[in-house]
């Protein structure tokens, strides 16, 4: 078991990885700064939390290629201009309606992509639906999982980047989570996190 | 002395902040790039809930010092380490419904003067955006805002003994608040900020 959490030390990343709640899913901390230091190649899984500043993360950019290319398998969550530190990423952000709940028989139009896909044993549509920040133009050849009203990934597992594996999304689930707030976010950990462990957290073919 | 603004997340520093950047009444440094001489220089302090707490640690001393100098520090968010002695652990409302979220002044304070705090209460009929928990009342502490029935101390400050001032916000950015409040907000915490270490 190997999975290594980017800790940039916000209140609500203290509070996602180090309460009893989740801690378990991740068996070492790093700090950003302290990326260089460590050998990525223990782990079977390296995780880059939402909100992440990604000129903290820049120095460490071609550490993680290195990795990725020798079958390394990243996890990146939203709002942490990933685009600046990982290959392949095209980003377009989008105004976030905090509010569209509000209206009686709204639909944000999150929906499920690969509904056979093993993640989606553990959750469900409502899990991956609380607001947008924005979508990707993926390479072709990404395995599809999630996408906004309009049909645009928003999660995605990238296989053909790089010789390992990125799984790559504009949710921001460990920002709200760890800031007490929406309930779906939690739901999503609870169903994405044991996915992680049981199915990510394994050396590479 | 000045103030600083340490501006912990990636992208550009909070808007309603912009006029008093500008005036140079609000010196904006990257938590990244911040140094002990930069607190050392400093008379009063905001932080933001993006704030660094692990790496904002290294400076216990010097923001001990700085504190003691008389600075004043205007912390938003839930605080997860010991910056200070006598500060504990944030403490989540546990699985809050509306009447949990109710607002009610207990003390005033120059920052929420004139302020009906109920109106803080709900953002767009929503509630539970101003706080959803409390940084726990150190002793000698002055409660300013309370939330729920049992009006747990969302918003307080604190003159330590030892000198300087701490106000705690356990919520988001007060001085980054939407709207018309977040430009009155951010020019208070500003005035309040400065009036440290004079």
């Amino acid at each position: 078991m190997s999975i290594l959490a980017v800790h940039p030390g916000a209140c609500y990343h203290i509070e996602s990885f180090e309460s009893p709640r989740f801690a378990g899913y991740f068996d070492r901390l790093v700090r950003p700064e302290d990326l260089g230091s460590v050998d990525l190649h223990a782990f079977n899984v390296v995780l880059i939390p939402c909100r992440t500043p990604a000129d903290r993360m820049e120095a460490s950019k071609e550490q993680l290629l290195a990795y990725l290319d020798q079958g390394g398998t990243i996890v990146a969550t939203g709002e942490s201009e990933s685009q600046l530190f990982l290959p392949g990423i095209a980003f377009t952000p989008q105004p976030t309606n905090f509010w569209w709940w509000l209206t009686p028989g709204a639909d944000l139009g999150v929906r499920i992509a690969a509904s056979d896909h093993p993640l989606f044993a553990r959750l469900t549509q409502r899990d991956v639906t609380w607001h947008l920040h924005g979508w990707f133009d993926p390479p072709e050849g990404v395995q599809v999982l999630a996408v906004n009203g309009e049909g645009k990934p928003i999660l995605y597992i990238d296989e053909v980047t790089t010789r390992g594996r990125m799984v790559i999304t504009s949710l921001d689930p460990f920002f709200h989570h760890g800031s007490h707030f929406m309930p779906a976010t939690t739901r999503f950990l609870e169903g994405f996190l044991p996915w992680m462990r049981n199915d990510l957290d394994r050396k590479a073919d | 002395m000045k103030v600083l603004l340490i501006h912990s997340h990636f992208g550009p520093p909070p808007a309603t902040y912009a006029d008093h950047i500008a005036a140079g009444r609000l010196s904006v440094i990257r938590e990244r790039d911040l140094s002990a001489d930069d607190l050392a220089g400093a008379g009063g302090l905001i932080t933001t809930n993006h704030l660094d707490q692990i790496g904002f640690m290294h400076y216990a001393e010097a923001i001990r010092a700085f504190l003691a100098r008389g600075g004043r520090w205007f912390f938003n968010g839930h605080i997860l380490r010991p910056f200070v002695e006598g500060l504990g652990n944030y403490v989540p409302l546990d699985r809050p419904k509306r009447a949990d979220l109710v607002l009610t002044r207990l003390n005033s304070h120059p920052v929420f003067d004139g302020i009906d705090q109920s109106s803080l209460e709900e953002n767009r009929g929503v509630a539970g955006f101003y706080g959803r928990g409390h940084n726990p009342l150190p002793v000698g502490g002055l409660a300013v805002n309370g939330i729920g029935p049992q009006m747990l101390p969302v918003d307080w400050e604190w003159s330590l003994p030892t000198g300087g001032r701490i106000f705690s916000h356990a919520g988001n950015d007060l001085g980054s608040m939407t709207g018309e409040r977040g430009l009155v907000f951010a020019d208070r915490i500003v005035e309040w900020a400065e009036a440290g270490a004079k």
